[in-house]
């Protein structure tokens, strides 16, 4: 089950990343002189079952506005609707903490190169409690992946072992 | 298809090999993986990356196995097949 947990924490973040890069949205914690390409709703304007969720996603993060990803995501309430609630079983306490999903998204944030991913889940780890001294041992981790598999990736090796459960 | 000829563990020299071969217990392998082979094969790099990696990949304030699951994440976000 673990595994697939992070496949979705993996997929919904570098997904949320790839919008919220690709739209140009400001970052929700940081400074930011991004102009989205596409307008967003804004939290007054949106219509009641609308901003009922927007409420239950500002709780969950601990925000007192929407991410932009969620604001250009309502326009499509339908869509919103589902998306955020699989977002949120994504990083819901399973066999893995929330916590480690943030840092798992923390990782793929930075992995990708992504400002929107990289501000939101920096100050996501932060509040749920990863010391500095733990934000700098994952970021060393991400360091050091990345080096390997980017070396395994010109070299174009061949895994050394089948990774399935019994496999060698 | 791999672009190098990956070098057999008797090709490295004494201290390399030892390096090597304890690999095998830190991952609970009974071989020597072709990435600590590769990585060795210009020692001056090996050696300090090497010890930076085990470094960064031993237990701190992150357990080891919370590490191993970012370096699985870091992967697949990379679609790095090894």
């Amino acid at each position: 089950m673990i595994w697939y947990e992070i496949a979705y924490v993996a997929g919904v973040t570098h997904a949320l990343n790839a919008v919220a890069d690709g739209l140009r949205l400001p970052l929700d914690f940081s400074p930011s002189s991004r102009l989205p390409v596409l307008p967003l709703i804004e939290p007054g304007d949106a219509p009641p079952e609308v901003k009922a969720t927007f409420d239950e996603i500002m709780t969950f993060y601990a925000m007192d506005r929407a991410p932009a990803v969620f604001r250009w995501m309502a326009r499509d309430a339908g869509f919103f609707h589902n998306y955020w609630a699989a977002t949120r079983e994504a990083f819901t306490d399973r066999k893995l903490p929330r916590l480690m999903k943030e840092i798992l998204a923390l990782a793929a944030s930075l992995t990708a190169k992504s400002d929107y991913g990289v501000d939101f889940h920096l100050r996501e780890v932060r509040r749920l409690g990863l010391s500095e001294r733990g934000l700098m041992e994952a970021i060393e981790v991400v360091q050091c992946f990345n080096t390997v598999t980017k070396i395994a990736d010109a070299l174009q090796l061949q895994p050394d072992f089948d990774p399935r459960p019994g496999s060698r | 298809m791999e672009i190098v000829r990956v070098p057999e563990v008797h090709e490295f020299s004494p201290e390399d090999q030892k390096f090597l071969e304890a690999g095998k217990a830190w991952f609970k392998i009974d071989f020597v993986p072709k990435m600590g082979r590769v990585l060795r094969v210009i020692p001056e790099f090996g050696r300090t990356y090497g010890r930076a990696s085990r470094r960064a990949m031993t237990d701190g304030a992150l357990s080891r196995a919370q590490k191993e699951l970012i370096a699985a994440t870091v992967s697949a976000i990379n679609v790095c097949e090894y």
